[in-house]
């Protein structure tokens, strides 16, 4: 009598307790359609170009968790593939005048040819290894484009002089046209995510970061894993450039500065790497402090820096990482006390 | 092109090639100890390098005396090294190895910022010390003093690391924990302790770089990225986690850096990355790698 009960509470408590067999809960369709309803109105809430910022930036940084949050591998050089995404962009419509469309498509698909190089290059190194090439594979691009390539890409100045894009005669140089027309791409990339995370590709990624030689022994390429879980952030971090392109009309240098690479690093790490929500918040919250402290001291990156020594000191699973930890938490006493009552 | 140049022009570049390459192994070395030891990439690495030519800079304006700025050049920052290690680092290990990594990557994002509060942006030349100005005629080449010093320094230094490895008590338990440092705690060994010293030195190295190259390029606060760059490609080029590899391949890409700002200025920092990547491409782990460590 008293084991058919024990059995009985066990499968009622497995339906709620399911989703955390899994290693990371995966993304619910609300989260996705929540997300898109809160950007709907964030330039309302926010100011309008902080928005825009963050938008174009959240894209990059949905692509950069998939390789650092889900793939766990560290790119210190992403700012190559934003940077030649934007570089691309801005002289295809500089000298070229092609459509907006064309411009995007030449900045993406140059990125992922780039990744595709460096990652047939250097994707087999593991960790911290791979971390330092790509940095340097990054800063060989930023020194190319400042000097051999001067003439190009008009060195330190950045790239000026890009015409004004207009679409169904909004133009796209305004904050707001532009956040609407980013807000489409990101809904898009959102459910492209989405959909990532729950494929069968999704899982290997994870499987790779949990542990690569029993992914290998399951007989799952890793190596490839690898190289399509870069080529795939690159894909997102060339069409942010672009995006950045269009919206600020020039492209500075800085684009393909190691700071952007490591600015990306920190707002992911902020917001809680591997988690669906992370990049964004991070994105977010990171852009709100440099706009708020840079009010006060143009010395925000002491602030900031210091913030990220902390957070990873601290709270290394970041904002949603540790609000994900405490929900588990608060279930599972919840469920612990529910088992002691009955 | 090249072969209508003069013969000892050549030699001087070789020879500047070289004086750029001693201040490379130095950093190198450096950067290999510590992830030899700890297995950390320090990404402050060049930020340090700058502390150190700081340090020059404040000795040689306080006390004149350059030889004062180097000491306290690797001893200061040295102990600097050594508490950010005890403090920010030892709380990371045995979690996920990539947190020292970015902790590190912090500090070099908030330490120059620091020091642009407390020097201002602008950078702070610091004159050749008065012995060593000038230069030595040999034959038919002119060499400078400063950078025949910066060589034989780099020598000593070097010699007296090795010794210092081989020879004492000391050098042999980091040598032993670079292997198996596990194995060093059973044998009744204060690992952790070693971890900081190693930590110690290797930041001290980083200093000791930094401080021998301020009288040829002003002491500035955004240098460090570019030590920290050249520091990665030299222990990508030469293996990471070998000494070996630090002083073969620091001085090889001091002279590749060295001869194509004297062929083709422009491609000067962009060749040193164009080595790394042909060096990866015909040798993975590097010219002194040792296998399984790539």
């Amino acid at each position: 009598m008293e084991k058919t009960n024990f059995n009985q509470k066990t499968t009622h408590e497995k339906g709620r307790a399911d989703w955390l067999r899994d290693v990371d809960a995966k993304p619910k369709t609300r989260i996705v359609w929540g997300t898109i309803l809160v950007l709907a109105v964030l330039p309302f809430i926010i100011s309008a170009p902080l928005a825009a910022e963050i938008l174009i930036w959240g894209i990059f940084g949905l692509g950069f968790n998939l390789l650092l949050g889900y793939t766990g591998v560290l790119s210190f050089g992403h700012a190559a593939y934003f940077g030649l995404g934007a570089y691309c962009c801005g002289l295809a419509l500089r000298y070229w005048h092609v459509s907006l469309w064309v411009a995007l498509l030449l900045g993406v698909v140059a990125s992922v040819l780039l990744a595709c190089f460096i990652g047939a290059l250097a994707i087999r190194r593991r960790g911290v290894y791979f971390a330092m090439i790509s940095l340097a594979f990054g800063q060989m691009l930023y020194f190319l484009a400042l000097s051999p390539l001067k003439h190009i890409t008009r060195g330190e100045d950045g790239l000026t002089h890009i015409p004004v894009i207009h679409l169904f005669s909004f133009s796209l140089n305004k904050p707001l046209p532009l956040y609407y027309f980013v807000f489409v791409i990101m809904s898009g990339l959102l459910y492209l995510t989405f959909r990532i995370l729950h494929s069968p590709f999704g899982k290997l990624l994870q499987a790779y970061r949990e542990n690569e030689e029993r992914a290998r022994a399951c007989g799952f390429n890793t190596t490839l894993v690898k190289f399509f879980s870069l080529v795939l952030s690159a894909f997102y971090a060339g069409l942010a450039g672009a995006l950045n392109t269009i919206y600020l009309g020039y492209v500075p240098l800085t684009t393909l500065f190691w700071l952007t690479s490591g600015t990306m690093v920190m707002m992911t790490i902020l917001g809680g790497k591997g988690t669906f929500l992370g990049p964004l918040v991070g994105v977010g919250v990171f852009l709100f402090l440099q706009n708020t402290i840079s009010l006060f001291t143009p010395r925000w990156e002491l602030f900031v820096g210091t913030i990220f020594v902390f957070i990873i000191l601290l709270f290394p699973g970041g904002i949603m990482g540790t609000l994900r930890e405490k929900y588990a938490g608060y279930q599972m006493s919840k469920l612990k006390k529910r088992s002691t009552l009955s | 092109m090249i072969f209508d140049v003069p013969w000892n022009v050549i030699v001087l570049q070789i020879f500047f090639g070289l004086a750029l390459g001693s201040i490379y192994v130095l950093l190198a070395s450096g950067l290999s100890i510590i992830y030899g030891l700890l297995d950390v990439v320090n990404f402050a690495h060049g930020t340090f390098a700058m502390l150190g030519a700081y340090a020059v800079f404040l000795a040689v304006s306080m006390a004149d005396s350059f030889l004062v700025g180097l000491l306290s050049a690797i001893v200061i920052v040295g102990l600097i090294g050594g508490v950010t290690e005890y403090f920010l680092l030892k709380p990371l290990y045995g979690k996920d190895p990539l947190l020292p990594l970015l902790l590190t990557f912090g500090l070099s994002v908030a330490i120059p910022d620091l020091i642009k509060i407390i020097f201002g942006l602008i950078g702070k030349p610091v004159n050749y010390p008065e012995a060593l100005s000038g230069a030595t005629v040999v034959g038919p080449l002119i060499l400078s003093n400063y950078r025949l010093f910066i060589i034989f320094f780099t020598l000593a230094i070097m010699i007296s690391l090795w010794l210092f490895l081989k020879k004492s008590d000391l050098g042999m338990i980091i040598r032993a924990s670079t292997r198996d440092s596990l194995m060093v705690q059973v044998l009744g060994v204060n690992v952790s302790r070693i971890w900081t010293i190693g930590f110690a030195i290797g930041i001290g190295l980083a200093a000791l770089a930094g401080a021998i190259s301020v009288p040829m390029m002003a002491a500035t606060p955004d240098m460090g990225v570019d030590m920290t760059m050249v520091a990665f490609v030299v222990t990508v080029v030469g293996g990471l986690g070998s000494l070996g590899g630090a002083i073969v391949g620091g001085l090889f890409i001091g002279l590749v850096v060295a001869m194509t700002s004297f062929i083709a200025g422009e491609y000067a920092t962009v060749s040193m990355y164009f080595c790394m990547a042909v060096i990866l491409l015909i040798r993975p782990r590097g010219l002194f790698g040792e296998i399984g460590r790539e």
